[in-house]
């Protein structure tokens, strides 16, 4: 009898959606170099869903794509006005999900070009408890709760939640809280160490945090709409 | 059943084969009955280290192409007893290993031997991680520099979840050993210390092997440094050897050596 090659497993995965207002590639190109220099280990790479806000063209849209991945980024897949780009997008080996459902919360701010966040979601008061190093490369995510972290984060490790973070170990790798919008998500950390630290799409990178708690027992919180870091005493 | 033990570290050229053939001499001298099986399919390293390049007829690939039956391309280890090496083949690439025939050929030396020592390839692509695949323990071994820690905290991570035993919901029993280890660079913060290494992966310590030019001189002789017990290399990876078949063994050549011969001989830090 043959082996079974494969099983199909249902997957939630946090990706950023690129909203695109108007498409005037020149000055797409030069606002996305900014905006990728703003936080460069935080985009590069990252996988991208395009979401159409405005009509455009075959060859705007394969445009739009070029550009992207020249910055890094890698859409993955299409939603908003898809119309007559169905065939482009699966020339271009995209997915058009304008049929599914899904939740956008802002990103990124510390600037205030972003829109309110999205109505926080309901905390269903689980918490997922990690008790294993969270390694570079692995990406660990509790959805609808908080993440509690009982050993270290590697540097080039991610962790998410929707609610707040908890890292009793040293925080050496990413972490965001509050990702679907709950402004009032919190990051606690044992041992500050963290490569980028966010919460509901607010963001500071590790220059930022490296002056101020830096290898000390911290938390993140955002003041009005400003992400803060201090020292737990 | 055999326990199958893959040394790895994403890293390349940080002593994995060097390691391989120490502890599979070594636990072959403690009485088990070991085979190293050589992952590294197009490099074809273990079999030198090991002085037996000029007995290869029929290799690893052979075996899973069925060419060749395992007790054909099984090398018997002339100096140590219970010691057997299965050899890489140089001919082919990477991908003439499958899942299917790694597993057939693993569960087969499964029946014989008490441990199957797994020496994997350099990264933490394919063919890393088929040499990982179905590994019970997993030997990271480690320099004391940054990069090759990084690389180790990510094989760390591939194990633990890409590993038949992760896909599982089971853990891959994890050894830590730091290799090259050069007291002196550590003093003046060229390298760093055992205490960092540990910090940052976070894996129990299974040794600490000095830098030695026994380890050289031993791989050019194609006699594993393990043989050499005059050297600190080789008692280092003796001590390995204990503490991975549970014995408590204290850490040794960890402090540069300004003490003297006596006071090393009397013990003490
Ligand atoms: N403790 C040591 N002291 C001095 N030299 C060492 C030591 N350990 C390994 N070496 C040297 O480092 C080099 C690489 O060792 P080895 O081939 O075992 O590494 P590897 O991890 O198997 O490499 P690869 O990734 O290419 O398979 C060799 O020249 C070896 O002699
Ligand atoms: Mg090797």
């Amino acid at each position: 009898m043959a082996e079974q090659c494969f099983r199909m497993k249902g997957t939630t995965l946090t990706s950023i959606v690129l909203d695109i207002l108007n498409f005037e590639p020149d000055e797409f190109d030069k606002q996305l170099t900014a905006k990728v220099a703003s936080a460069p280990q935080f985009f590069t790479r990252s996988s991208l869903i395009l979401q159409l806000n405005t009509a455009i063209s075959a060859t705007e849209f394969e445009l739009l794509v070029a550009l992207c991945k020249k910055h890094q980024l890698q859409p993955m897949a299409v939603k908003g006005q898809v119309g007559e780009l169905r065939t482009t997008i699966n020339d271009l080996g995209l997915s058009d999900i304008s049929q599914s459902k899904s939740t956008d919360s802002a990103l990124p701010a510390g600037d205030n070009d972003a829109p309110a966040p999205a109505a926080a979601p309901a905390n269903n008061g689980v918490a997922k408890v990690i008790d294993r190093p969270v390694r570079s490369g692995q990406q660990v995510y509790a959805q609808g709760g908080d993440l509690i972290i009982v050993a270290p984060v590697s540097e080039g490790a991610e962790i998410l939640a929707d609610g707040n973070i908890h890292v009793y170990g040293t925080m050496r790798g990413r972490a965001l809280a509050g990702v679907k919008g709950d402004t009032q998500a919190r990051i606690f950390c044992q041992q500050m160490e963290a490569e980028l630290l966010s919460i509901a799409g607010r963001f500071v990178m590790q220059d930022t945090i490296q002056t101020q708690c830096w290898k000390q027992s911290a938390q993140a919180y955002l003041e009005e709409d400003a992400l803060v870091v201090s020292a737990l005493v | 059943m055999a326990k199958i033990i893959v040394v790895t570290s994403g890293k390349g050229g940080v002593g994995k084969t060097t390691s391989s053939a120490a502890i599979g001499t070594g636990l072959a001298l403690q009485g088990h009955k070991t085979v190293v099986v050589d992952f590294d399919v197009g490099l074809r390293n273990l079999d030198l280290i090991m002085g037996c390049e000029r007995r290869v007829v029929y290799d690893f690939v052979n075996v899973i192409n069925k060419e060749a039956s395992l007790n054909q391309a099984l090398i018997k280890d002339k100096r140590t007893p219970g010691l057997f090496i299965l050899p890489a083949s140089q001919t082919r690439d990477k991908d003439a290993l499958t899942m299917e025939g790694v597993q057939a050929v693993l569960n087969d030396l499964s029946k014989d031997f008490d441990y199957i020592i797994c020496d994997s390839p350099a990264g933490i692509e394919q063919g890393a991680q088929m040499a990982l695949y179905f590994a019970d323990e997993a030997i990271v071994v480690t320099n004391p520099e940054v990069s090759s820690v990084r690389d180790s905290d990510r094989i760390l991570g591939i194990l633990q979840s890409k590993s038949m035993r992760a896909e599982q919901g089971k853990n891959v029993k994890e050894h830590l050993l730091l290799t090259r280890y050069n007291p002196h660079r550590v003093a003046t913060a060229e390298m760093l210390s055992v205490a960092d290494v540990e910090e940052i992966l976070a894996v129990p310590l299974l040794g600490v092997i000095p830098e030695s030019e026994a380890v050289l001189k031993a791989s050019n002789q194609g006699s594993p440094v393990i043989l050499d017990q005059e050297s600190t290399a080789g008692q280092a990876y003796n001590d390995a050897v204990r503490r991975l078949l549970g014995e408590k063994v204290e850490h040794r050549f960890l402090e540069a050596q300004k003490k003297g011969f006596f006071k090393r001989l009397l013990g003490g830090k």
